[in-house]
């Protein structure tokens, strides 16, 4: 064997091992891309984190195991696709962690299985979904929706009115200095949300509780429904409260030294319903075994 | 609010009184909706004996709509009850009426044999589903599920001691809603985790 031979062969053999044992991979890019384009990421494992910035530009820095093939930047037409490849069937080391910044005013599509996202200084619609990643993210004005199957999530408003939808089977939501419209879902997961003015509340869990501390707009709807959670809502609101609640075994509270009501002589269910001031906020729960305490104060 | 409420009572009874004493849907929804999964069966059919079993997109979206049409149905025959009626001899009819049919209603909802069987093909797809996600998730997702079938068996239990509940109708076909969000869930991280 030449000199020349051996060194190609360890060479090889080097790379081999280092593939072997794990080797990481580092990856930049940067890309010109619209003002107020979408950016749509997606990544396995690892996570993602994103930041706003003034110029027109997509900058990818990621640094990944060795059971990721690539990163992948494209940038077509407004849309710029950031795509984390890991080959079928290997997923053992397949983390990624992404850093990328965009221009302020994107929209955001972000879908992951467990890396944890998180969002800040970005102004535009965001779309992020995980399966097990945690999300923490930051809005403005435009709409969110996020879903997730057990992360836990963390979306803080700038009291802007918006669009916020939020949804879990087992993680938690907590959504501060949120305004206008939320629609948050959980089976198990609990609920903490701050939404100041509110003009429309739908809230819907299976077991999960619920903290809601809000102001409620001039004909707001506030709607919460549980099965065994339970339901504590402070929301004070400028034109008054018009509000029933409805329970089959649970308890109901108030801060109005009002009594529920039996809804049946000869089993259990309670029911509560009133106005304070001129009612203009419709405020609806219902529980079957989860107690409910309201308080518009 | 007292005189409120029952000026609501009063104005519900009479018009209870203008309402036929049946509510039924204007056509019956699964024929189309099994039409469809049929035709979409056909057109994946040759992906499947390549071993894919779960149900497409389509057939998902199309559970979900038969869901959403079946509680739709089960809300307007509560929508159309009172929640506590009077009984007295006047209206003795109106009072058996009210009470017998949200029953009805509710036993069709669960029972329906296509929802069933469309509901085991969902769960049966689950396990292969939950397979492809992260441990804990699996886990967590089973949990869920088991909290919202012990809902189910609850507010089932508590029907049976109180079966014209409007508010349990109300909450029990919210749970079976709630049961198809979780496998639609699933369903769709298993495939972004596919995707991706």
């Amino acid at each position: 064997m030449t000199r020349t031979h051996s060194t190609v062969v360890a060479a090889v053999l080097a790379s081999a091992a280092a593939i072997a044992h794990g080797a990481e991979g580092s990856f930049e890019q940067r890309v010109a891309a619209n003002a107020a384009g979408v950016v749509e990421i997606s990544n396995v494992a690892g996570s993602v984190q994103i930041a706003g910035w003034d110029r027109a530009e997509v900058e990818v820095k990621a640094r990944y195991d060795a059971d990721v093939d690539r990163v992948e930047v494209t940038s077509n037409g407004g849309r710029t696709r950031i795509r984390v490849v890991v080959p079928r069937g290997r997923n053992s080391r397949s983390d990624a962690d992404l850093r990328i910044r965009v221009p302020r005013a994107s929209g955001l599509e972000v879908s992951t299985v467990s890396a944890n996202v998180t969002a800040r200084d970005v102004t535009g619609e965001q779309r992020v979904k995980t399966v097990s990643g945690n999300v923490k993210s930051e809005f403005a004005a435009h709409d969110v929706e996020v879903k997730t199957v057990s992360g836990d999530l963390w979306v803080r408003g700038k009291s802007e009115p918006a669009s916020v939808r939020l949804s879990t089977v087992s993680g938690n939501v907590r959504l501060d200095r949120g305004a206008g419209e939320v629609d948050a879902v959980t089976v198990s997961g609990n609920l903490d949300l701050d939404v100041s003015p509110a003009r429309s509340v739908r809230v819907r869990t299976t077991s999960g509780g619920l903290e809601f501390r809000g102001k409620l707009a001039r004909g707001a709807s506030f709607d919460a429904e549980t099965i065994s959670g339970d339901l504590s809502v402070r929301a004070p609101a400028e034109d008054g409260i018009e509000f029933e609640i409805s329970s089959f075994s649970g308890d109901i509270d108030n801060c109005f030294n009002l009594t529920a009501e039996r809804t049946s002589r000869h089993g259990p269910g309670h029911r509560l319903s009133g106005k304070r001031g001129d009612g203009s906020a419709k405020i609806r729960m219902r529980t079957m075994s989860g107690s409910v305490d309201l308080c518009d104060r | 609010m007292g005189s409120n409420d029952s000026n609501q009572q009063h104005g519900t009874a009479t018009s209870l009184r203008e309402l036929a004493r049946s509510v039924t849907p204007p056509r019956d929804l699964w024929p189309d909706i099994e039409a469809r999964l049929a035709q979409e069966r056909a057109a994946v059919g040759g992906a499947r004996r390549f071993g894919s079993l779960r149900p497409s997109r389509g057939q998902w979206a199309a559970v979900a709509a038969a869901v959403a049409s079946l509680a739709i149905g089960v809300w307007l025959g509560r929508s159309t009850l009172p929640t506590a009626v009077p009984v007295s001899a006047g209206n003795t009819a109106t009072a058996t009426v009210a009470q017998g049919e949200p029953a009805a209603l509710q036993a069709a909802y669960v029972s329906d044999p296509r929802y069933l069987q469309q509901r085991a093909t969902m769960i049966r797809s689950l396990e292969a589903q939950l397979k492809a996600l992260p441990q804990q998730t699996q886990a967590q997702v089973g949990a869920s599920l088991a909290t919202i079938r012990k809902s189910m068996q609850d507010i089932q239990s508590a029907l049976g001691r109180d079966p014209g509940n409007a508010l349990l109708q109300e909450l029990l076909v919210n749970t079976y809603q709630d049961e198809m969000r979780v496998l639609t869930a699933v369903h769709e991280a298993s495939d972004a985790g596919e995707e991706i």
